[in-house]
């Protein structure tokens, strides 16, 4: 499958041309010149042929500069002079193809068409234009010294705000240290002597809940006991199912003997000292079969009144009710469901005594301490939320020379047939229907891109089976800041055309017009 | 353009509907089992045909044999018309003897291009089971009891009709008094109970002679009534291919160019439907219907076109051949080797049995004898095959402005750019938005200097609006397509609320023409060419997203008689229209999404709402190959895919491809990013214009393959097998394909891929025959090789339109055979004018030929200074000129 390329070379048209060969620059033209072996060297040295070879309308050059007038190499240049006007390569696949391309003609020299010679008109026309833009470039580039000034200026001001809050915050900085050694001071003795207060509170509850337990394992003895005989043994254990530990519905010997620490009976004792402490929890007072309770039914969840079962009541233990107490504020219905009368009753029983008055000064102070330092605190906070502000305004890339920092905080719109479009420079871009309506997010402040000409905000609504929304400005220079036109090339991708002095650059010197005008 | 996406937004309250978007609704299109007569012809068995020929009947004459068909069940006759057609083709035709109306039949002159040419029948055999005619070298038996008819070319049986005896063909009858009044549900039932309640229908009414069966008289789809007011009309027959493994053809499906068998799924369904982000691979119905299908083996081509335009559904099976009868009918089917064969089942909701039999017997007969019947693609204007640049929309003028001078900075050449709806006054047709299309007239101008031309959609639904002239001017002529009721039919399109022109009427087609004339059409000119979309028609809330087939049109007939029709009908129309505006003088040149046979004489078509993935691309070869094969060879698929985002590697394998697909468009949903070739990343974009600009280059190769395939009916995209049709490894091949029979082209559509394996057919070529050989295909490399033994012609110097490189010199490329020869030609004429398609009469050219080059020359050739002169002055005076190395 390897192919071998033949080329029949099959035409030889020789030019007779004065001057250089048609297509070529005076620039080239030296190229060009016959030497004395009347041989072309390829520019690109690839290769030599005679001279009358040269726009013989067949390509003989890789680099197509032996067919400078021809449209025979895919790759050449044509050289249109366009004396009057601005002189133009054009590629040589437009010589010859019925098409104007050079406003002297003379890419049409076949006479497919007859063009016109406007170079003069287009000439005078570009000039005129050229003047205009130049003046408006003059005029836009003092307003943008003058913009640039500003912008320094307000750059400066609010580099001297930062420095004045960093001041403000060092300064802050001792009095918060200062502040907050206060607080500490205030809140050594504050908890000294709250601790003091709850650890009392707590060793007298533990009393009373040693003794509530010993009052307990008595009661529990006493009951078990059923034959008073002081002691509890393994037939006194065995009617009380809760010690059926595998739940068989019968409590074994082995399970009863288990229960009492492997021993056959237990005096009171060693009852309360080994025995109770691992049986509280799941003993339960025997009840005699003629008063035993039918097992309450199953709650319903779709129970009438919504009220809880009764059976629940008894269940919850007081601590619970304590917490739910706590949770109250967060939980209004939990005051249906206890009424106010029954938590109290629980609540006081354990409930800690206040503070004594010397404890309620120490938190008072401490209190007063605390306020001061967060007070101190949210100072300094608020300093740093501002310095972020403006070290974000100042880190924003407003162009080379800050020239459009101008612009923030301005917005500018523009109205089509449909919609008024907003734009905020630095911000945001939208658009509202011209008929009302609610406005549509089109971007925010995302980037530069090619060279400070096109600024880009994207991240904008979503488009209903497609992308974000985003937009492009193009940025150009005018006599003001206006946003001039609004579309959409492609569904959701809209793009902005915005002029103003910020962008109109330095205008070239007179002296360097029109540098490559020939004749 | 998507018929579902702007729907939706009409009803965007309805979240539900939204949720339906990102798949074809399989909801919105019947199964078979929806479609009353589909279930009724798919449920038949084979074996025990009830009819019998009765012999009593036969007449005879030098061409045609007519005889009557005996129903032994239910005693209703049929007349079975047998034709001999000139050029190896029969036309077999069986309608009622004595139908209560007469049965629609496609206009003489519509999809056939004029009554056939008849051919001699001889009477070889009249026996008394039997009747043997023989047609050329061919001989067709008709048996009598049951009824079938064989035909024999040469040796071999090739085509069977009725040998499963599963003709059925459903006559005119008069609706049974009161009964099905009574049972006319009030409220439609659907599903499970309705059966039931007509299965106890069908017990209590069971008579000997009546096929009563569920859905006769009347059917509900969805929440749609089909009163059906002429009942039961339908019609069906199997048609076998003894000895053939493969069958082909009947577009549009988005399936493989080989057919599958449809045992374990519903039958091909033909019925023109806007399908919204279609699936692949299945055989439900599209844009498009062609019924034409083709079976080839090594020995043989035949095929059949089933001439009907009510939807049909086809079964296919893979069975093997009856030998046993095939012994008695002709000696000679011998041996004890099984012999394949492909049964096909066809059933079409009304209408009449009209099978045009064509018997090759090689590839490229069968196709001039499809193309005797409905004609030939015309030759394009140079200009509609090279590269069109289209997206839903254009948004206004600039915007045209700027893509044209884009392509022209970025050096991309391209012919067309076309304008999707959004440049119309809110959806109507033949109209501008002013504001963003104020002078059209420059913008074509603008282009039209470059010799660029725009094309601009023209839909068929017109807004209902009084002030719409067209729209008015339509209505005030009673032009309209009807409902049910008789009313002007009103649905839902682009613009809202639409009615739609009675293209069935020829009258109308003529109005719809005039429509086109520039002092009609303002803003028009000879510049600007014509699309024809959503003419299924797409109707947005009918059943199956078309009209409901009821409508009544023209001449008494039903939608349910014509429905393939309609698209085809809209695009004749306008082209003629195109035509009739330059005088004739100019070829026309229309883009059309629904088609028929013989859609291929009026313009274009391209494969609908294609999806911007590599599934897509892959599926939009097998899917060009099938509908070149029947017949229409001028198509292609929206490079890039219309729907969804590609990927830039995508869309560079895209355009690699769709510059070797005979119609080249890149199209885009207006809900994708912008995609114009310039915008791709230089990489990219390199690749991609380097692969429109070699579409430049082979123009006059392309030119030249169309106007054979106009003169001779041939493919220009073509499966392997076209010209090999002995190789059997190629019969399913539809990854590769030859462009005529010089250039062999193997797109890459696998993501990644850097290589792939080419086969490469026919031993007595210069590269490597009968087998594959793996080829690098790096992202800038189209798989792309010329035939040893070929010459091609190219112009290489690019130009930014196809009428600028007009009077450029060719160069030609030779591909020297293993005998170091090599021949091909090349055509020439008008690019645009529509006279001078006739090849006999002499002009001249300022073309000639720059350069020879020539590939597999063993040594240097020498040639001398004469040679050279010799070369250089070869202007061209003939039109065809063939070469030989």
């Amino acid at each position: 499958m390897y192919c071998i390329y033949f080329l029949l070379i099959v035409g030889v048209k020789v030019s007779a041309e004065i001057g250089r060969p048609r297509g070529v620059s005076i620039s080239m033209a030296s190229k060009y010149e016959p030497n004395d072996q009347k041989i072309f060297r390829c520019l690109d040295g690839s290769g030599t042929i005679p001279y009358e070879h040269l726009n013989d309308d067949y390509c003989d050059c890789a680099d197509g500069s032996d067919e400078p007038g021809t449209s025979a190499c895919t790759n050449g240049k044509f050289h249109c002079t366009n004396a009057g006007y601005t002189p133009k390569n054009v590629q040589s696949s437009r010589v010859n193809d019925g098409v104007c391309d050079c406003c002297d003609g003379s890419d049409e020299y076949e006479g497919k068409i007859e063009c016109v010679n406007n170079c003069k008109e287009l000439g005078k026309k570009m000039r005129e234009e050229q003047d205009e833009k130049r003046r408006l470039q003059e005029e836009g580039f003092k307003k943008r010294e003058g913009f640039i000034a500003e912008a320094n200026n307000m750059m400066e001001g609010k580099k001297l705000k930062i420095q004045e809050l960093e001041k403000e915050k060092t300064e802050l900085q001792d009095k918060l240290k200062e502040l907050e050694a206060k607080k500490a001071e205030a809140e050594g003795p504050e908890k000294e002597a709250k601790d003091k207060h709850e650890q009392a509170w707590k060793e007298q509850k533990e009393v009373r809940d040693k003794e509530r337990s010993a009052i307990k394992a008595r009661e529990a003895f006493d009951e078990l006991d059923l034959n008073k005989d002081g002691f509890v043994d393994v037939l006194e254990i065995i009617p009380h199912m809760e010690f059926d530990i595998d739940s068989n519905g019968v409590v074994s010997e082995e399970e009863a003997k288990e229960h009492l620490e492997d021993n056959e009976k237990v005096d009171f004792d060693e009852f309360s000292s080994r025995i109770w402490g691992n049986i509280q929890s799941i003993y339960k007072k025997l009840v005699p079969d003629d008063q035993k309770e039918v097992p309450p039914p199953p709650v319903e969840p779709q129970g009438e009144t919504g009220v809880p079962a009764p059976t629940e009541e008894p269940q919850k233990s007081k601590l619970e009710s304590a917490t739910s107490s706590e949770t109250q504020e967060l939980l209004p219905t939990s005051e249906d469901l206890f009424p106010p009368e029954v938590q109290e009753d629980a609540v006081d029983e354990d409930k800690m005594p206040e503070y004594d008055e010397e404890t309620k000064a120490l938190i008072a102070a401490a209190d007063e301490a605390r306020k001061n330092h967060e007070e101190a605190d949210k100072r300094s906070r608020d300093i740093d939320g501002e310095i972020t502000t403006l070290t974000s305004y100042l880190n924003t890339d407003y162009g080379k020379d800050k020239e459009y920092a101008i612009l923030r905080d301005n917005c500018y719109e523009y109205t089509d047939r449909e919609y008024t479009y907003k734009l905020c420079p630095f911000a945001t871009a939208s658009q509202r229907p011209k008929a009302g309506g609610h406005e549509t997010n089109l971007g925010r402040w995302g980037r530069w891109e090619n060279d400070y000409k096109v600024q880009v905000y994207d991240h904008g609504q979503n488009c209903w089976n497609g992308p974000d929304r985003s937009v492009k400005v193009h940025l150009t220079c005018g006599p003001e800041h206006q946003l001039t036109n609004a579309y959409e090339p492609s569904r959701c991708e809209y793009a902005f055309d915005f002029i103003t002095p910020c962008a109109c650059n330095q205008p070239p010197q007179p002296q360097d017009k029109d540098p490559h005008d020939e004749l | 353009m998507a018929a579902t996406t702007i729907r939706l937004s009409y009803y965007l309250c309805c979240l539900l509907l939204i949720v339906q978007v990102h798949s074809v609704n399989r909801d919105n299109f019947k199964t078979c089992d929806q479609s009353g007569f589909c279930k009724r012809h798919r449920s038949m068995q084979p074996g025990n045909s009830p009819y019998i020929v009765l012999m009593d009947s036969l007449k005879i004459s030098s061409s045609q044999i007519s005889v009557q068909l005996l129903n032994t069940k239910t005693n209703v006759r049929l007349v079975l018309d047998l034709y001999g057609l000139q050029g190896n083709t029969a036309r077999v035709k069986i309608n009622e003897l004595e139908p209560l109306k007469p049965r629609y039949e496609i206009p003489v002159g519509d999809v056939l291009i004029g009554e056939p040419k008849q051919q001699d029948l001889k009477v070889l055999d009249k026996g008394a089971g039997s009747i043997t005619l023989g047609l050329e070298d061919n001989k067709i038996v008709v048996s009598y009891s049951p009824f079938r008819i064989d035909f024999i070319a040469g040796e071999e049986p090739v085509v069977s009709i009725n040998a499963q005896g599963l003709l059925k063909f459903e006559h005119f009858r008069k609706k049974p008094e009161a009964q099905p009044e009574e049972q006319a549900p009030a409220n439609p039932i659907e599903g499970e109970e309705k059966k039931e309640e007509e299965g106890e229908k069908k017990e209590e009414e069971k008579k000997p002679d009546n096929e009563e069966e569920p859905g006769l008289w009347e059917e509900t789809y969805k929440s749609f009534h089909d009163p059906k007011p002429n009942g039961p009309a339908s019609v069906g027959i199997d048609v076998s291919f003894p000895g053939f493994e493969n069958v082909y053809g009947i577009p549009e499906h988005a399936e493989s160019m080989a057919l599958k068998t449809t045992k374990d799924t519903d039958p091909y369904r033909l019925f023109n439907l806007d399908v919204f982000e279609y699936e692949l691979y299945n055989p439900m119905a599209l844009y498009g219907s062609v019924p034409v299908m083709w079976a080839h083996n090594e020995k043989s081509t035949v095929g059949i076109y089933w001439n009907n335009a009510a939807e049909t559904w086809i079964d296919i099976r893979s069975t093997t051949a009856d030998k046993n009868f095939f012994s008695k009918i002709a000696d000679l089917v011998k041996g004890n080797t099984e012999m394949a064969q492909m049964d096909t089942h066809w059933f079409s909701e009304s209408g009449v049995v009209d099978i045009f039999v064509m018997l090759g017997p090689r590839p490229k007969d069968v196709f001039k004898q499809y193309a005797a019947l409905t004609g030939s693609t015309e030759l394009p204007p140079l200009f509609a095959i090279a590269y069109h640049q289209c997206r839903w929309n254009y948004n206004d003028q600039d915007d045209v402005k700027n893509v044209d001078a884009n392509m022209d900075s970025f050096d991309i050449p391209y012919d067309v750019i076309w304008l999707d709806i959004e440049h119309t006054n809110g959806k109507r047709y033949f109209t501008w938005d002013a504001h963003k299309f104020p002078s059209s007239k420059d913008m074509i101008n603008g282009v039209a200097v470059k010799g660029r031309k725009m094309v601009t959609i023209v839909d068929p639904h017109l807004k209902r609006d009084d002030n719409y002239n067209v729209y008015t001017d339509a209505k005030n002529r009673d032009m309209m397509v009807k409902g049910g009721g008789g009313e002007e039919y009103e649905g839902w399109c682009w613009p809202g609320s639409s009615s739609w022109p009675d293209f069935i009427n020829p009258e109308v087609r003529n109005w719809w023409a005039s429509k086109f004339q520039y002092s009609e059409y303002g803003g028009s000119t000879p510049d600007l060419y014509i699309w024809n979309d959503m003419n299924e028609p797409s109707v947005f809330n009918g059943p199956e997203i078309t009209f409901h087939k009821d409508v009544q049109h023209y001449g008494g007939t039903e939608n349910r008689d014509v429905h393939n029709l309609y698209g085809f009908y809209v695009q004749k129309a306008t082209a003629e229209g195109i035509l009739m505006r330059s005088n004739n003088e100019q070829r026309p040149f229309v883009l059309t999404r629904a088609f028929f046979a013989g859609s291929q004489r009026f313009g274009a078509v391209w494969t609908g709402d294609n999806m911007g993935e590599w599934s897509h691309l892959k599926v939009s070869n097998p899917m060009l190959l099938t509908l070149n094969l029947a017949g229409i060879t001028f198509s292609g698929a929206d490079v890039g895919g219309f729907f969804r985002n590609p990927d830039h590697e995508l869309q560079t394998r895209w355009y690699q491809a769709g510059s070797f697909q005979p119609f080249f468009r890149a199209h885009a949903h207006i809900d994708t990013k912008r995609r114009e070739p310039f915008l791709l990343p230089e990489e990219n974009m390199k690749i991609v214009r380097e692969a429109i600009r070699k579409r430049y280059t082979y123009l006059p190769f392309w030119y030249t393959l169309f106007y054979h395939g106009f003169r001779s009916g041939e493919t220009v995209m073509s499966p392997l097998w076209v010209t090999y049709p002995e190789d059997k490894s190629t019969f399913e091949m539809d990854d590769e394909y030859l462009l005529g029979s010089s250039l062999l082209v193997k797109p890459i559509t696998e993501q990644g891929s850097v290589g792939t394996s080419v086969y490469f057919p026919g031993k007595d070529e210069s590269y490597a025959g009968s087998q594959n050989t793996y080829v690098n295909a790096p992202l800038d490399k189209i798989p792309v090789f010329q035939r040893g033994g070929s010459i091609v012609p190219r112009k290489m110097r690019v130009r930014r339109s196809s009428s600028l490189m007009a009077s450029d010199p060719f160069t030609l490329i030779i591909c020297l055979d293993k005998q170091g020869e090599a021949s091909g030609d090349f055509f020439k004429n008008n690019i645009l004018q529509s006279s001078n398609a006739d090849p006999s009469g002499k002009g001249s050219t300022k073309e000639w030929v720059e350069k020879l080059i020539i590939v597999g020359y063993p040594k240097l050739p020498q040639v001398s200074i004469s040679q050279l002169m010799a070369i250089h002055s070869l202007y061209i005076t003939a039109m065809i000129v063939t070469a030989e190395c």
